[in-house]
């Protein structure tokens, strides 16, 4: 494994187990477990089902396992029920802060690396500077909205929840600044392996982006 | 992505390796990498176990290294789109209308 990419899922790791903007870091690691096991769980429950008593740890499940059924439907009944939006995105950035650390170590044949000690302190509310509501994607992002491409602005609302999301895809993929280069490569594979790989896993979970 | 990166190269890909898992793209280990994929979006251990070491004994230790961390990325990458329902401009849309139909993207749920 190579050092950055330790490194880079280490860190993503310490930021599950850190204090969040809504969330305690007990409540983080809750729902990083929820996301983890489902991720590997060998009998899946089915998507609709409702297994928690927490709606946070319900999305944690559904987007650890069932990602590609998840309806704008859905993301507006749970906000309905309560949830806020931005602690929606929270989940979302948790849940992608573990996952690939798990998928990494599973697909790699390693063990599961093992969460961290949870940070001390309550949440600490750090959110954009100015939020606006976008047409690419269902949650809030940073003002000015739909500037950028919608997977780059999805987590822009929680400033430390995009930050891991980028450091992790440039240990892993590449940075956006090297994506603009169609031979740009990591390792040893070529550019269009790397683009078959990630084309495959994303057909494979129906993402429609 | 692999349409541009392959032409760039010289060697146009196939799409039907991503949008079937079928042959190998026209790339160097393309068939050991599909399988790989395949598996590991397939959630079965032992099939995972086996296409991890075809593709270990075809392309060795670093390159199957390389190859999980981009697996690993685009599962998390998927449930970034999936979780905050991105979406395409729509201008796009018509550029986008010929692959959409080789994959099959319409049926997917998170289309909706």
């Amino acid at each position: 494994m190579r050092a950055d990419l330790a490194e880079s899922h280490r860190r993503s790791l310490a930021h599950v187990g850190a204090v969040g903007a809504h969330f305690t870091a007990e409540q983080r690691l809750r729902i990083a477990t929820v996301a983890r096991d489902a991720y590997l769980e060998a009998d899946p429950s089915p998507p609709w089902a409702r297994l928690f008593d927490e709606p946070a740890l319900d999305v944690a499940y559904r987007l650890a396992r069932h990602a590609g059924t998840i309806t704008e439907q859905w993301y507006e009944q749970i906000i309905s029920e309560g949830m806020h939006p931005l602690e929606w995105v929270e989940i979302v950035g948790i849940v992608i802060a573990t996952v690939p650390v798990v998928a990494f170590a599973r697909a790699a044949g390693l063990p599961s690396p093992g969460f961290p000690a949870p940070g001390s302190g309550a949440p600490h509310g750090r959110v954009a500077h100015e939020l606006a509501p976008a047409t690419l994607n269902w949650v809030p992002v940073a003002a000015p909205a739909d500037q950028t491409a919608s997977v780059v602005q999805a987590l822009s609302a929680l400033p430390d929840e995009w930050d891991n999301l980028w450091q992790l895809a440039g240990a892993q993929y590449m940075s956006d600044a090297q994506m603009a280069d169609p031979l740009w490569n990591r390792g040893t594979l070529s550019r269009p392996q790397m683009e078959l790989t990630a084309g495959r896993i994303s057909r494979i979970r129906e993402c429609f982006f | 992505m692999l349409s541009w990166s392959s032409n760039e190269a010289g060697t146009p890909a196939d799409l039907a390796a991503i949008a079937e898992g079928a042959g190998d793209g026209g790339l160097p280990f393309g068939a050991e990498l599909v399988a790989f994929a395949d598996a590991v979006g397939g959630f079965d251990d032992l099939v995972l176990g086996s296409a991890r070491e075809r593709l270990r004994a075809a392309a060795g230790d670093e390159f199957l290294a390389d190859a999980a961390a981009v697996l690993a990325n685009f599962e998390m990458m998927t449930r970034v789109a999936d979780g905050t329902g991105a979406r395409f401009p729509a201008e796009t849309a018509p550029h986008r209308t010929t692959l959409d139909h080789r994959l099959d993207i319409g049926r997917f749920t998170s289309s909706r």
